[in-house]
């Protein structure tokens, strides 16, 4: 697409997600919000932050979940805000985001069927940006195959459902693989619609997405020590548009433990940082959050190019990281658990 | 006295209140709203500050108050507003504040919790009600064909098994979500159900939000348990509600009836509840007003507070104010009121401070300069203490505006509109009326009012009234001696040429403009010479009176240096160049005419072009004269526009260079005198450090840039602003046919309709249509062009030539806002 062009159609959501960004917490504000002393505080300095009044109809005492659903409304609400001012194509890259979020909601509702929880206990944890038509009918699947032809035959996910249909009884290990295989044939589809987007769109997202593809395997290589997934089939769960691909997962697929994993990730500059300096001692940072550091520098990055669709990704993405801190640093608080309140992830 | 001119001077006081006395004292200056704090602790954290809890509990009883707001607007009772003030309570009061509006909260809840209950009830037993009557509608239809009934299988009973009967389920779905339903019953049952639907005519309300939904109810057919559990999962997912519905019909019969009974029941308790709250509501509405008011207030004051300092005995506060020099005695004592409120003996102590700071600009204004300070405002506030133009711009704004909007008949529209407004001021201000627009128009009623006035002046001088003229004094022109009917019927407009004495009298019109000028040819080319030459007037003696008001300004500030390099030069410049220009066009004016009376050289054939002459001027060149023409307007004019020339040309580096030097040789004396200080007080060194940090910056080659920039801006100035003022004849001479057109092409024909009764209704259509078209166009729009022209006349054209605008509002401390309901943010 020529730049020039760009601004006719995406020009006003682009400039909106530009100053959005600018709204996200800086340094400055997450060591105030680490120093207060109950949520009372932490809302009275939110208030001064770009979230402005959006606790000020809630009754004290605060709750911490109270705060993460009014975080996420007001997310979702600018989300669907320029969704509803989007034009093709970033009409579609937008709804594309929100698929990665319908994937969770029904492993999250399958799940909670299969230990009997009644659908509408579940649906408020349900993420507001994946729920479509037809999620609460979920339960009426008891296999994959039903799942497929009764519920996901209509929406979107249905492309992504071709590998996994089987008359297996769902059960733990069944939900996790579909979870899974959705996601793999999910992010190869984002990922080589965002290179048939080309450009600088192609260029932002595709490294993005990469990492996301190769974290994922990282995770599930790592999470499928001690379970009775073979090789084999662990292999078949890798996304394949990542950096690792092929060399990387054919030997993530032989790993058999995390010695191995690491000696991988050793071949790519990048994965062997996050490696390196990662660990469950106290002191040192997790891996897991030594991959959302890395998201959030990808994120970061992308803003630094101008007309291109990975700065709304990048502006989801990096909101979450933000609503997950202050979640973080809420909880803290209200467990009087201080010792661990800067473990959150800047966004720098 | 005063504030008009210049902004009020203002003192930076320290003020020093005791613990206990300070919320009365900081209470009764907000009702004053003369005091502007400053924030004392800027690197404090909101919450960390002293009184943060108070204002929490501020901000929780508020956002009760929104919620009983919320509610009332829900059951839309209306809100007492009697306009009082309540004084902002005690601080112990505020507990007794707390627990009312908790209760009331609580009662609210509750009640609303019930009514939903009950709703909820009703919505179920109606949406059964429903399911009953449209089920009894389809069975009806099976059981009028004899032996058949459509529970009953198809196919015919096979030997031995009997007949297989169908399960049904019946429930509530809605409209939306039916296709989606179908769709899905389809694909998991393979379509072996069989569905009936009927929309539920009347809309359902939804218990929770209150919104009108469409429902709709419907049967489905089904063999075996399988299928059942399938379905009823199904209707789950999709948020259908299944009812019960009895097999026979005399059985739905009677459950109707009876669930006719309980509605009707339930109904009766439902009304109870809704004027129970109704009641709870409406006690609570004529408190609202009053309630909001004093927690703002409380809030208002505790913020305030956390801008103090305390000192180190806890026992007092410490704060620091600007405040208007003149308003001291009153504030005082307000301070006493609030100490004695208070009840405690130490009093509270007001001291003046020496300050560098620069104070805020404080321009008391009343509701009729208001307006116009918004104005001056929007472009820049005014730096401390210098000449403030909204004074001025109070005459010369309506005055150019009129100038461009020159017809009588519009201003007095315009009139009536803001004499309107004048005089129903305290009805339309009490009714509060919002919107952006309204607001508009009604903040600057008076300058609409003084708009309209100033041009039925102007219209008048125009002599144009909805593009006619009046014909008030006769006219000075008459019939020629040779003219007939004949030769006159042949033309519709006539040319005047004031030449001949038996067509022109030979002297001016009284008042304005002859009206037989509407009727003639040369009357554009006759109007513009006048209104071209009228703005170049009008423009230089704005511009000259905006430089004069710079040597006020330098005067006040003891500026010798700017007004010798700067004033001088400036008004020698704009004099030699624009001002001569004008001396020229009276010259032309008085000297030269038309008609027998006028030798040659002095007659309209050799009345030289002043532009002409004026641009020959500046390039020193001359024109040859035509035969029989004098080749300059008087004796010596070629010498004196030398001079001129001369003098303006030498102006310019007069601007441009000496200023920076003085500048640079005063800050080299300073410092020379400071170092020599300094070595004097060796001890003293601390002290003598911190004064430098104070004081400014100076970089040589900054301010001759800055110098450079001044210079070419007013050079150019001179000249492009001159040119610009001629904006005035341009939107005046549009004005005009513009006006001209819409009478022509409107009006015109309604008046040339036969005399008859189908021509007296056209008539009257089309002067609906030309008023409208009047209106929204000539007034409206045209006036909304005419407004921002003058607007852009005053700021950049008049205000360049004096007003620096760097200085930053007073912003006091006051309960105005509160009252008034506007939001504080």
């Amino acid at each position: 697409m020529l730049d020039s062009i760009f601004n006719i159609d995406n020009g006003y959501l682009e400039g909106l997600v530009r100053g959005f960004k600018n709204g996200i917490l800086k340094q400055t504000d997450y060591l105030n919000l680490v120093q207060c002393e109950t949520l009372d505080d932490l809302k009275l300095h939110l208030q001064s932050t770009d979230y402005g009044n959006f606790l000020a109809n809630e009754a004290s005492p605060l709750q911490v979940s109270v705060i993460d659903d009014k975080l996420r409304d007001k997310l979702v609400t600018e989300f669907q805000h320029m969704r509803n001012h989007a034009v093709e194509p970033l009409g579609t890259f937008l709804d594309y985001i929100t698929y990665g979020y319908m994937i969770d909601n029904i492993v999250l509702l399958i799940t909670g069927a299969l230990h009997q929880r009644p659908i509408s206990e579940l649906m408020p944890k349900c993420h507001p940006l994946g729920t479509f038509e037809q999620i609460e009918a979920i339960n009426v699947a008891s296999t994959s195959s039903e799942l497929y032809n009764a519920v996901l035959v209509d929406t979107p996910l249905a492309d992504f459902f071709g590998e996994c249909v089987s008359e297996q009884d769902l059960d733990e290990l069944n939900i996790e693989i579909i979870r899974n295989t959705l996601y793999k044939a999910y992010l190869e589809s984002f990922y080589s619609y965002c290179k048939s987007l080309g450009g600088i769109t192609a260029e932002v997202m595709c490294e993005i997405l990469a990492f996301e593809a190769d974290r994922r395997a990282f995770i599930i290589t790592l999470n499928s020590f001690g379970t009775e997934l073979t090789n084999e089939d662990r292999k078949k769960l890798y996304p394949q548009c990542g950096k690792l691909y092929p060399d990387g997962l054919a030997a993530l697929a032989r790993a058999d433990d995390a010695e191995n994993v690491k000696q991988v990730a050793e071949f790519y500059t990048e994965y062997r940082a996050l490696f390196e300096g990662a660990g469950n001692n106290p002191g040192e940072k997790t891996l897991e959050d030594k991959f959302f550091e890395h998201e959030v520098k990808l994120n970061i990055n992308a803003f630094l190019h101008q007309f291109h669709f990975g700065v709304f990704y990048a502006y989801l993405k990096l909101k979450e990281q933000e609503c997950r801190n202050i979640v973080w640093i809420a909880e803290c608080i209200a467990q009087k658990h201080r010792a661990k309140i800067d473990n959150y992830i800047p966004i720098l | 006295m005063g504030s008009i001119f210049r902004s009020e001077s203002m003192t930076l006081c320290q003020l020093f209140l005791s613990s206990e006395g300070s919320y009365n004292c900081v209470s009764e200056i907000g009702e004053i709203g003369l005091v502007q704090f400053r924030d004392l602790n800027p690197d404090v954290n909101a919450f960390q500050r002293k009184f943060v809890h108070e204002v929490r509990r501020c901000d929780e009883m508020e956002r009760q108050l929104r919620y009983l707001e919320k509610e009332m607007q829900k059951d839309s009772v209306p809100i007492l507003d009697t306009g009082e003030n309540p004084e902002a309570p005690q601080p112990r009061e505020m507990v007794d504040l707390e627990a009312t509006f908790e209760k009331l909260e609580n009662e609210l809840r509750e009640v609303n919790a019930n009514a939903e209950t009950l709703k909820k009830n009703a919505l179920e037993l109606t949406e059964l009600k429903h399911v009953l009557n449209i089920t009894q509608h389809f069975f009806k239809e099976q059981d009028s064909e004899p032996n058949s009934s459509i529970t009953q299988n198809l196919l015919p009973a096979e030997e031995g098994k009997g007949s297989v009967q169908l399960g049904f389920v019946a429930g509530v779905a809605t409209r939306e979500r039916m296709p989606m339903f179908e769709r899905m019953l389809w694909r998991v049952c393979r379509g072996n159900v069989f569905v009936r639907q009927a929309e539920i005519l009347e809309p359902l309300e939804d218990p929770v939000t209150g919104d009108q939904v469409h429902k709709i109810v419907f049967l489905i057919f089904f063999q075996g348990e399988q299928l059942k559990n399938k379905v009823k999962k199904i209707c789950d997912g999709c948020r259908a509600t299944t009812y019960p519905c009895p097999e026979t019909s005399k059985e739905r019969k009677d459950m109707g009836q009876g669930v006719r009974g309980r509605l009707d029941d339930l109904n009766i308790v439902l009304n109870q509840t809704t004027a129970h709250r109704h009641r709870v509501l409406a006690a609570a509405a004529k408190h609202l007003r009053t309630w909001f008011i004093k927690v703002r207030k409380i809030k208002a004051i505790y913020h305030t507070l956390n801008m103090f300092n305390l000192d180190v005995t806890n026992k007092c506060l410490i704060a620091e104010c600007w405040i208007p020099y003149a308003d001291l005695g009153r504030i005082q004592e307000a301070l006493r009121k609030g100490t004695d409120k208070s009840g405690t003996s130490v009093q509270p102590i007001l001291n003046r401070m020496e300050t560098s700071v620069k104070p805020p600009t404080f321009h008391r204004t009343n509701k009729f300069t208001r307006g116009f300070q918004t104005l001056v405002d929007n472009y820049g506030v005014a730096s401390y203490r210098e000449v403030n133009p909204a004074l001025y711009t109070t005459t010369t704004f309506p005055f150019l505006f009129a100038v461009m909007f020159g017809d009588a008949g519009h201003g007095f529209i315009m009139l009536l509109f803001a004499g309107w407004m004048v005089l129903r001021e305290k009805a339309l201000i009490a009714s509060k009326m919002s919107g952006e627009i309204w607001n508009i128009f009604f903040g600057g009623r008076y300058i609409l009012l003084l708009m309209g006035l100033f041009s039925i002046y102007t219209g008048t001088i125009y002599n144009d009234i909805f593009s006619k003229s009046f014909n008030i004094f006769g006219s000075n022109w008459h019939m020629g001696h040779n003219a007939t009917v004949k030769n006159l019927s042949f033309t519709e407009a006539l040319t005047l040429d004031p030449y001949y004495r038996d067509e022109y009298i030979g002297d001016p019109y009284p008042f304005g403009f002859d009206p037989i000028w509407q009727v003639s040819i040369n009357k554009i080319a006759f109007q513009n010479s006048y209104k071209m030459k009228i703005s170049i007037i009008i423009g230089v003696v704005h511009m000259l009176f905006g430089v004069i008001l710079s040597v006020v300004n330098q005067a006040f500030f003891m500026n010798t240096l700017s007004f010798v390099f700067e004033f001088i030069p400036q008004m020698i410049f704009m004099l030699g160049l624009f001002g001569y220009l004008c001396i020229m066009v009276f010259h032309k004016w008085i000297h030269y005419g038309s008609g027998p009376e006028f030798s040659v050289a002095y007659g309209s054939s050799c009345a030289p072009s002043v532009l002409i002459t004026f641009i020959d001027m500046v390039l020193l060149k001359s024109e040859e004269p035509l035969p029989g023409c004098n080749q300059w307007m008087y004796d010596g004019q070629y010498t004196v526009q030398v001079v001129l020339l001369i003098l303006c040309v030498i102006c310019v580096p007069i601007m441009l260079i000496p200023k920076p030097f003085v500048l640079r040789s005063r800050h080299n004396a300073k410092m020379r005198a400071q170092s020599h200080l300094a070595t004097i007080h060796e001890e003293e060194m601390g002290e003598t450090s911190d004064a430098h940090e104070e004081e400014e910056e100076f970089e040589f080659s900054e301010v001759f840039i800055e110098q450079a920039i001044h210079t070419i801006e007013y050079v150019l100035g001179t000249v492009s602003h001159t040119a610009s003022y001629l904006r005035l004849w341009a939107l005046s001479l549009a004005h005009a046919q513009l006006s001209e057109v819409v009478w022509n092409m409107v009006m015109k024909i309604g008046l040339s309709q036969s005399s008859n009764v189908v021509g007296s209704i056209m008539l009257f259509l089309i002067f609906a249509a030309w008023a409208c078209l009047t209106v929204s166009i000539l007034i409206l729009m045209e006036g909304l062009s005419a407004f921002l022209h003058t607007l852009r006349l005053h700021w950049v054209e008049f205000q360049s030539k004096f007003y620096k605008g760097e200085g930053y509002a007073f912003a006091p401390l006051t309960f105005k806002h509160i009252i008034s309901g506007e939001e504080e943010e």
